[in-house]
Parts: structure tokens; C-alpha cells; sequence
């Protein structure tokens, strides 16, 4: 659970005009960051936040293009890391995918102001193309 | 009224006994009354009679006078004629005589003065009335008239005198005793009326006091609990069956009391469980899916794309890794059933804590490069008698607790050293402590406390088991813990003698 900080998606070598997408990836579960991270296309850079407390600082310096976040987060749960961006005016327009294991309604979630909502255990295809589609909207 | 006796005088026979009682009361005073009247009839009687006998024995004295004025007229004048009254006085006085003892006979004095008199009239008329009737000789008769006949005249007098004097005392003693019979017998009806109102008067009381009133409230309390409250009791008075009913009923009431509070508790319980069962569910779906989403997703990946061989095999050993979790939790579940059935294998062989206990440190302070795991063990071997994967279970919980409930990382102490023949080990973390409301469930099955809104990822099992392993061991399982400060938990086992002592094995002690 070693903390990533935004160095490891700052944007390096890249033309300015194309600058790359960046995605934070809210899980306390190791191998589904990485899963998550090996179900994305190519072309995206990634920050990874093991509890909510990190996901807020790291959200904040580096504003993210999306946020994937599991609602059962330490220290800090999904809900309360979702209404803290909701009050954030910076933060407010992320988009943000959450992904849950609870039995929580697609309603539910998307009132609490996620974007869109996948289930675990969930088809890479179906994550990513859901990401997919956020990003560009 | 009857006195309240003993507490085992039944109702019935205490108004059985009052009623008796008071019949006895009523009659006693009526008899007193009839008996009272009746004695001031015959002293009324007595008094009518007494006066008969007076008149009585005026009219024998009359007649006496007669015989003695036609005496003494014949005596003076030698006259026939004059003896007249003698005559008739003569034929009348047996007659009155036998009426006038009669009337006297009543009373003992009276009745020898009369027959005194009797002898005296007798002797009068015999030897002095008639002889001188019988006298031609003027001088005779007048010399008899005027010394025996006089004499004897005049005792007679004297006695019906002194017979008309105490006939006169006894006539008024005999009013007074009628006239105060006659005001004994109004008093006693009069008291024993007013005696008999208040006695029932007192009984009604009674009645109304000792048995209406306790059957009142408990008629009273009988509805307050068919309306539900059950905290009624009554007052336990009144006596015999009325005791009883009250006594009774208090006990009616306690039971349904006391049975209400079991059934309610075990609502509570059902409640509980229920709930505990319900956050299972929840709980058992985020645990599986984590792993299962790691297997399916990876599985997925690597049916559908191409990924270089060292990065196959990276992604392989994840699904290997999250697969094993899975089969961990289905064991971890099985145990619970294990546990529930009592059916926990409890394989005895010898087992050193110390060595395990390094073992399982070295294992868990790979996982969080967080947390700080500090050995601390006094002393080697630790012998325990036991099962050394049950063993294993319980300290790899308690580890694997102190890194989950200490999120922002720190020191996680373990302790372990012989103590009054028992092994004691501790797991001490800086974490963020047990609060005290939860203290008293956390080695209940399922419960979680906060850490399902903490994120923090587990069954609710693990304690539980762990207690129920420790437990069959015979050693004990416990905690200190404050909230924000840390937690420490122990587990006291029973230590092998001769542990310590290399020899121990040899001689085989257990």
C-alpha cells in the first residue's frame, strides 16, 4: 500500500498540444489498481490512492481528467469522498466512476454524484469503455 | 366477631365462625330478654297474690272478730241470738283457713305463721269459743271470756298482725324486685339490640374491609394486566383464600412479568441476529467480490489480449494469490460452522509459541510497509499442548487485526512470556482503539463494529473463532484497548511444564 504520489503521472515528453489523460484510482485492494489499471487502453497516465485522505490531497494537486473510486475506502469512505468533491468548486466537474461491491442501487450512487457505476466483480471491457466514454464526454 | 386466629383459619371457617357467633350473640340476648320479661311477670304475679293473701287474712280475721263478738255477747247477755255471727264464722272458717294457708303457702315464713295461726284460731275456737257456748253460767263464761278468751284473742290479733305487716314488707319487696326485673330486662334488650346492630354493623365492616376490598383490587389488577401491565402488584392482605388469591396473583404476575422480559430479550436477540446476519450478507458479498473481480478481470485480460510472458506470469499470480484468499474466507466460514456444530478438531502436540510467534511476524511484516512489527519474546521455547494451525489462526488474527485497525500505520508489539505456569502473549497496536460502547461484542460472530464504514475489509469472524480456539486450548482470550490510543490483546495458554527445562522432552511429561 505504498503511497504514490503525482509524480509517477506528472506528464513528461509529451507535446502540449495532445497533453495526456489522467486517471486517479481510488482502491485499497492492491491487485485491483492494478487490474483496473491493465484493463485501460493505452494513452492514459495513472495516480493511485489506497485510502480517501490520499485520494482528497491527490486529487486536489493534480486535478484529474477521471476519478475511479471504491466506495469501501479506509479512513475516509467513498460517499464522504464523493460529497467532499461536491463541495470542492475545483473538483465539482471531475467525473467520477465508482466501483462497488456493496448492494448499494445505481440510483443511490448516481444521486450521491458519481458519474457512472460499476459493479464488482466487473468485465474489464465494460470498465473500460466506460471510462472511455466519461473521458471524452 | 371472630378474632383472626391463625393465618390458617380458611375464609370459609372464619365466616362460618362469625356468622355462628353472631346467631350465638343474637339468641343469647333474645333468651335474656324473654327470661327477663318473664321474671318481671312473676313478680308481678307474686305481687297480685301477696295482696290476695292480705285481703285474705283480713277476711280469717274478720271471722275471728265474729266469733269473738258473738262469744262475748252471749257470754254477757246469755243469749242465743248473739250467736249468730259465732255460727256462721264457725261454718265459714275452715274454708278461708284452707284458702288463706294456700295463699301463704308461697313463702316458707308466711306459710309457718299461717299455720300458726291455723293452731292458734283452732285452739281458740276449741277450747275457749265453744265451751263457752256451751256455758248456762253467766259468771263462768264471763270469768272465761274475760282471762283465756281475751288472752287468746289477742296473740291472734298479734299474729295476723305481724303476718299483714311482713306480707306488706314482702308485697313491697316483691314490687321492687318486679320493677327492677322489668327495668333489667328494657336495659338488657335495649344493649343487646344496639349490641347485635353494631356487632353486625362491625361484621359488614369486615366483609367489606377484609375480603371486598382485596377482591375489588384484585378484580382491579386482573384488568391492568389483560390491558398489558404487568408490573402490577397487589397488597397482600386478607385473609385465608383471599390471601391466597392475592398471593396468587402477584405470582401470576411475576411469572408473566418475567416471561414477558425472556420473551422480549430474546426478541431483542433475534433482532440482533438478525441484523448481524444481515450486515453477513453484506460483509460476505464485498469479501468475495474483491478477490472474485481480481480472478474474473485477470482471467478475462488474459483470454482476451496478448500481454509479454514476465507479465503473464505477474497477472497469473495475482488470480493464484486472490484465489487463495477466496478458499481462506471459505474456510474462515467453514470454521464458524465448525464451531456451531462443536466440532473443532483439537489435535494435541506440542507446539512452541516462540517459534510460531516469529514465524507469523516475519509473514505479516512483509504485507504493510507501514507498520512496524517489534518482537519481544522472553524467554524459548514457550511449550503449549494444542493444535499448531488453530495456533497459527489465532495469532495471525490478532497481527492481521492490529495492521487492519491501525490504518495510519506504526508499531504493532508482539509480547510473549511464561507467567504462573501459563504462556502469555500480547499484540499491541497504536491504532484507533475499540470504543467502549462496542467493547462488549467484538468477539461476537459478524460483528464489525465500525470498520464495514471504515473500509476496513473482514468478515467479523476472526476474533470469534479465535476465542472458541483459544478457548479449547482451556486458556483465555482478552483485551485492553482505548479508543484512539491503541489495543492491546492477550491470550493466556496453559504452559507444558518442563518446556523450559531441556530435559522436559525427554522424560515425556504430558
Amino acid at each position: 500500500m505504498r503511497r504514490r504520489s503525482s509524480l509517477s503521472a506528472s506528464v513528461n515528453g509529451w507535446p502540449p498540444m495532445e497533453r495526456r489523460k489522467t486517471i486517479l484510482i481510488c482502491d485499497d485492494e492492491p491487485a485491483l489498481r492494478e487490474l483496473i489499471r491493465a484493463s485501460m487502453d493505452e494513452g492514459y497516465d495513472f495516480a493511485e490512492a489506497s485510502d480517501g485522505i490520499i485520494a482528497m490531497e491527490l486529487a486536489r494537486d493534480m486535478q484529474p481528467d477521471l476519478v475511479i473510486l471504491d466506495l469501501m475506502l479506509p479512513r475516509l469512505s467513498g460517499l464522504e469522498v464523493l460529497a467532499r468533491f461536491n463541495e470542492d468548486a475545483r473538483l465539482k466537474d471531475v467525473p467520477v466512476l465508482v466501483i462497488t461491491a456493496w448492494n448499494e442501487t445505481r440510483e443511490d450512487v448516481l444521486a450521491a454524484g458519481a458519474d457512472d457505476f460499476v459493479t464488482k466483480p466487473f468485465d474489464p471491457a465494460d470498465l473500460r469503455n466506460a471510462v472511455n466514454r466519461l473521458v471524452a464526454a | 366477631m371472630s378474632e383472626p386466629h391463625a393465618r390458617t383459619v380458611s375464609l370459609r371457617d372464619r365466616m362460618l365462625i362469625a356468622s355462628v357467633a353472631l346467631a350465638a350473640i343474637v339468641v343469647g340476648v333474645f333468651v335474656a330478654t324473654i327470661l327477663a320479661v318473664s321474671a318481671a311477670r312473676t313478680a308481678t304475679k307474686q305481687e297480685a297474690r301477696s295482696k290476695n293473701l292480705t285481703v285474705q287474712a283480713f277476711r280469717v280475721e274478720k271471722l275471728v272478730l265474729d266469733v269473738e263478738n258473738g262469744v262475748r255477747g252471749y257470754a254477757y247477755s246469755q243469749d242465743k241470738r248473739f250467736l249468730k255471727p259465732y255460727y256462721a264464722a264457725n261454718k265459714a272458717m275452715d274454708d278461708q283457713l284452707r284458702t288463706f294457708k294456700r295463699l301463704a303457702a308461697d313463702q316458707p315464713t308466711q306459710e309457718r305463721r299461717a299455720t300458726h295461726l291455723d293452731e292458734a284460731i283452732g285452739i281458740y275456737m276449741d277450747t275457749f269459743a265453744y265451751p263457752v257456748t256451751q256455758f248456762s253460767n253467766r259468771y263462768a263464761a264471763e270469768l272465761a271470756f274475760a282471762t283465756e278468751g281475751r288472752k287468746q284473742a289477742a296473740d291472734i290479733h298479734g299474729q295476723f298482725a305481724r303476718f299483714i305487716k311482713a306480707e306488706n314488707a314482702l308485697s313491697d319487696d316483691r314490687e321492687h324486685a318486679a320493677d327492677s326485673k322489668s327495668r333489667h330486662a328494657m336495659e338488657l334488650g335495649v344493649v343487646g339490640l344496639t349490641g347485635s346492630a353494631i356487632l353486625i354493623l362491625l361484621f359488614a365492616i369486615y366483609l367489606a374491609r377484609g375480603i371486598a376490598r382485596p377482591v375489588t383490587e384484585a378484580a382491579a389488577g386482573a384488568g391492568q394486566v389483560a390491558a398489558g401491565d404487568l408490573s402490577i402488584r397487589l397488597s397482600q392482605k386478607g385473609p385465608g383464600e383471599v390471601g391466597e388469591l392475592t398471593k396468587s396473583f402477584n405470582e401470576m404476575a411475576e411469572r408473566l412479568e418475567a416471561t414477558r422480559n425472556e420473551l422480549e430479550e430474546q426478541n431483542a436477540q433475534l433482532r440482533e441476529s438478525e441484523r448481524l446476519k444481515s450486515d453477513l450478507v453484506n460483509t460476505v458479498s464485498h469479501e468475495l467480490r474483491t478477490p472474485l473481480s481480481g480472478v474474473l478481470g485477470f482471467t478475462k485480460l488474459l483470454l482476451t489480449r496478448d500481454f509479454d510472458p514476465e507479465t503473464r506470469r505477474h497477472y497469473l499470480g495475482i488470480v493464484d494469490a486472490q484465489a487463495r484468499r477466496l478458499s481462506g474466507l471459505l474456510d474462515d466460514f467453514l470454521d464458524v460452522r465448525r464451531i456451531e456444530e462443536g466440532r473443532f478438531e483439537r489435535a494435541k502436540e506440542l507446539v512452541d509459541m516462540a517459534t510460531l510467534l516469529r514465524e507469523e511476524a516475519q509473514l505479516y511484516s512483509q504485507q504493510s510497509p507501514k507498520h512496524e512489527l517489534a518482537l519481544d519474546i522472553d524467554g524459548a521455547p514457550l511449550g503449549v499442548m494444542g493444535n499448531p494451525d488453530r495456533l497459527r489462526q489465532v495469532i495471525g488474527n490478532l497481527i492481521s487485526n492490529a495492521i487492519k485497525y491501525s490504518p495510519a500505520g506504526g508499531v504493532v508489539a508482539v509480547h510473549a512470556a511464561p507467567e504462573n505456569g501459563h504462556i502469555l502473549v500480547e499484540v499491541r497496536d497504536e491504532g484507533m482503539g475499540i470504543p467502549r460502547s462496542q467493547q462488549g461484542q467484538i468477539f461476537t460472530k459478524f460483528f464489525r463494529g465500525d470498520a464495514a464504514a471504515s473500509g476496513i475489509t473482514g468478515t467479523g469472524l476472526g476474533l470469534a473463532v479465535s476465542r472458541d480456539i483459544v478457548e479449547s486450548h482451556g486458556g483465555r482470550i482478552g483485551f485492553t484497548s482505548a479508543e484512539g490510543e491503541g489495543t492491546t490483546f492477550f491470550v493466556e495458554l496453559p504452559g507444558v511444564n518442563g518446556v523450559k527445562d531441556r530435559q522436559g522432552h525427554d522424560d515425556d511429561q504430558s
